[in-house]
């Protein structure tokens, strides 16, 4: 059977931040079934439509720019496919557009958040917490992963602050992080060190990827 | 608002999308705008909860009254349990994350006896004195129906008002009567009692109850004038016509049975008789093909479920169900949607069936026979033969399965060592026809799991009057039959927990004394007892202990017949005189024929007006 591999731009927010990567993959499947688009199902002997992700959330992030690729076996006119997923989509989950994929997934490298921290704190206390950490030349951690277990590794060189932005009881990091198959750093690994080095204990934090970039410096899309 | 609270301990627990609402198809109103708020709790995780129809059903007809909202409610599991009560976040409804306490009506689902902690747990999670009578008139209506509520008695001291029976009817009139003796300020208790008016309700504080010397009752007498000696469930007469939700909502987590559910028929013409879902359910009441299938489509389209189960207590039974399939698969082939038919009964098992079954991937198949000799499975009118056991299996396995699941019961009345080699023999006889046929799989083993639970007596069962055998007896029983297999490499076998199965049947069987067991249980920490994990005979077994009271009095005790039952002031339509007639054929191995051959004068149709079918 013929198809196409489209790629869909969506945010992720409010109560759907508690969707897991799993369920995000259910829910998906079951919102592009109630669409009616002519989504293009996996052959075999149990049909299932087929989705990619090309970049995990984290629980808890909300995000103003994820990636879901499917496939379609008839042409689609993008802004009315985003019009008619959007009529079925659960509270929190939006399309913001619908277009061809451009990249691939390895081509991933980084991502950016915006990250408000709520504490008690004073403000300064804050600014000293930063910049001490923009400081230092080494920040060590113990980061997971699938092959290697847990293993001790240096992300000083992976934080780029980009901006911030210290008040009353609310502060702002805007952050680049490496992000896709080679290295991923989680915004929540940051907000640890955050907390570890400032030496505040947040009461809230929340954080939002606000970009998706490549490798190259290009936007992913 | 407790939403933000909420919202920050969510990263702190297990699947946290479980807490939080949000769900598609989830109603959400304008509290200011409604006048009656019913917070709908399923005294079990959400994963259970969120699986069961009955909830889905009244959810959905509730909500979809202007003045009404229904949200729901479950039990949170205990990682989130202990933030909640850390953080004095009390037990709030998914959709406006408001408490509970501030609602109209707190109504639970009650569907099994090991949730009765739960629902006391959920009180007081929800900052509500777990009593009836230590709660005061700005405190919300407890009301609880569901199938365990045919004997409400052991629940009697924390629930306001019983609904008795199918609530699509009564529970709409309840809430507004509700509605109109709100706007007229009227007190809870003549609200109560004008609600025990309805055909359905039962208010437990309008009766006393008095005990004999040997503790059984000596009688029940209402205390109320609007108290009725007898009350009566509710049915509803026309499936096709009663509502049914056009849309479920769709959770986000996976839960036990996830996917459409279409409810095809109530009751059973069956009649075994130690199942009570056999005959509280009564009348046999089905919905038409053309029904079937555009709730199906409706559902499906809704929901953008990949699985539509056809759901009741035995669907191979629906008098269309060959047309119904028919039509339905032309629905579902084209949508790519599976098709899943539980409770089918072995002797409709066929080729054509099976090769639906194949369709959605099952990894074995599961039969129950119930009992291993014909013996037995004519004192408990199963009315299944061995010829049909084995030439299901043959099916089976001519259709590439090679693993069947057996479920059994131990301790079924007038048992004995013959019978449970019998359960033996029977798995034998499986093997031994597969290895014969030359149709079986090729290169293949053949697996026979033999599931044994212990027989609970339940109420409304001709069995009610029954002793549940002792836990050393079971125990004797499931090694013989152990020492009576030898295929052991074909054939393993499992058993429930016995320990489970005692609570169940003092739990089902028991009287309002059972209150204060119930309540000192939960004290010292039962709850989700249905959960082995978390099940704590030990503290359950203080419990009866410190209430100096006797489980065996109420789990091993024969009841001579004319003994006044906790629960025989209420009406289930299923006379006495039928339960003691079917006992007796019991005990003498006599059969009873199925309600569409013969009709066995149950006593439902004399409550219909009528005959179940045709002229009988």
């Amino acid at each position: 059977m013929e198809k196409t591999d489209v790629r869909a731009v969506f945010e992720k927010k409010g109560r759907a931040v508690f969707i897991s990567h799993l369920d995000l993959f259910r829910t998906m499947q079951r919102a592009l079934k109630r669409s009616k688009l002519p989504v293009w199902y996996s052959q075999g002997f149990n049909p299932h439509i087929y989705l990619n992700f090309p970049l995990a959330l984290s629980l808890g992030v909300s995000s103003s720019t994820e990636f879901m690729d499917f496939s379609v076996t008839e042409r689609i006119d993008p802004e009315k496919a985003s019009a008619d997923l959007n009529k079925v989509m659960p509270d929190g989950l939006r399309i913001l557009r619908i277009a061809e994929p451009v990249f691939r997934n390895q081509d991933i490298g980084f991502a950016e958040y915006k990250m408000i921290f709520e504490s008690s704190a004073a403000p300064e206390k804050m600014i000293a917490g930063i910049e001490k950490m923009l400081s230092m030349e080494a920040i060590e951690i113990d980061k997971r992963s699938k092959s290697k277990g847990t293993v001790r590794m240096d992300i000083r060189p992976y934080i780029n602050i980009l901006g911030y932005e210290a008040s009353e009881g609310r502060s702002s990091v805007e952050l680049r992080l490496p992000a896709g198959g080679t290295l991923n750093i989680n915004s929540n690994v940051f907000a640890d060190v955050l907390a570890d080095i400032s030496g505040i204990e947040f009461d809230h934090i929340y954080a939002e990827r606000t970009k998706i970039m490549c490798k190259s410096g290009e936007m992913f899309m | 608002m407790l939403k933000e609270q909420i919202e920050s301990l969510l990263l702190k627990v297990k699947n946290p999308s479980r807490y939080i609402g949000g769900e598609l198809n989830s109603v959400v109103k304008d509290k200011d705008k409604v006048d009656v708020r019913f917070a709908f709790c399923f005294p079990d995780s959400y994963d259970v909860g969120m699986s069961h129809l009955g909830m889905k059903i009244l959810y959905s007809l509730k909500n979809k009254i202007d003045n009404f909202w229904c949200e729901r409610v479950f039990a949170p599991w205990e990682d989130m349990e202990a933030l909640m009560r850390e953080n004095n976040i009390p037990l709030y409804a998914l959709e406006s994350l408001d408490p509970i306490r501030e609602f109209d009506f707190i109504g639970f689902t009650i569907q099994y006896e090991l949730c009765y902690t739960n629902i006391l747990n959920m009180l007081d999670l929800a900052g509500l004195p777990v009593r009836s009578k230590d709660r005061t008139e700005d405190m919300p209506v407890i009301v609880a129906g569901g199938p365990c509520v045919c004997n409400p008695e052991p629940l009697a001291d924390f629930i306001d008002i019983f609904i008795l029976g199918e609530g699509e009817e009564v529970n709409i009139e309840l809430m507004e009567l509700y509605a109109d003796m709100k706007k007229q300020h009227r007190s809870r208790s003549e609200f109560l009692s004008a609600a025990a008016d309805i055909e359905g309700i039962y208010v437990p504080a309008f009766y006393d109850v008095l005990y004999n010397a040997d503790g059984t009752i000596r009688s029940v007498t209402p205390n109320n004038v609007h108290a009725k000696p007898v009350i009566k469930k509710r049915i509803i007469k026309d499936l096709d016509k009663i509502y049914y939700p056009e849309s479920f909502v769709v959770p986000y987590c996976e839960i036990v049975h996830d996917r459409a559910v279409v409810e095809v028929l109530r009751g059973c013409i069956r009649g075994c008789r130690f199942c009570q879902a056999g005959f509280i359910y009564r009348p046999f009441r089905e919905k038409s093909s053309e029904t079937i299938c555009s709730q199906t489509r409706s559902l499906c389209e809704s929901t953008g479920y990949e699985e539509v189960s056809l759901s009741s207590l035995s669907t191979s039974d629906l008098s269309s169900i060959d047309e119904t399939l028919t039509q339905l698969s032309e629905y579902t082939d084209k949508e790519k949607i599976n098709l899943s038919l539980p409770s089918m009964r072995i002797d409709r098992f066929s080729n054509e069936l099976m090769e639906r079954l194949k369709a959605i991937r099952k990894s074995g198949l599961t039969f129950a026979p119930e009992a291993g000799t014909q013996r037995l499975r004519d004192v408990i009118n199963k009315n299944i033969t061995e010829e049909e056991i084995l030439r299901a299996c043959k099916i089976a396995f001519k259709g590439g399965y090679t693993a069947v699941k057996l479920y059994f019961m131990l301790g079924l009345p007038t048992e004995t060592d013959s019978d449970i080699i019998g359960i033996a023999e029977l798995a034998e006889k499986i093997i031994d026809m597969y290895y014969q046929d030359p149709d079986r799989p090729k290169g293949r083993h053949v697996q026979i799991s033999i599931s044994c639970a212990t027989f609970v007596p339940k109420p409304f069962t001709p069995f009610e009057f029954e002793p549940q055998a002792s836990f050393e007896e079971i125990t004797r029983r499931q090694k013989l039959l152990l020492d009576s297999i030898h295929s052991k490499k074909r054939v393993n076998v499992s058993w429930h927990n016995y320990k489970v199965s005692i609570l169940e049947a003092i739990l089902a069987k028991g009287d309002r004394r059972l209150g204060d067991v119930i309540y000192e249980a939960w004290r010292s920490g039962c709850k989700f007892d249905g959960w082995n994990e978390y099940y704590r005979y030990d503290l359950w077994v203080k419990a009866f202990e410190k209430t100096h009271t006797d489980m065996d009095f109420y789990a091993h005790r024969k009841a001579p017949y004319d003994e006044i039952m906790p629960w025989q002031h209420l009406d289930y339509y299923i006379s006495k005189k039928f339960l003691i007639r079917e006992h007796k054929k019991a005990m003498n191995g006599e059969v009873t024929l199925n309600c569409r051959e013969k009709c066995s004068a149950c006593g439902v149709s004399k409550e219909i007006g009528g005959a179940c079918f045709g002229k009988n």
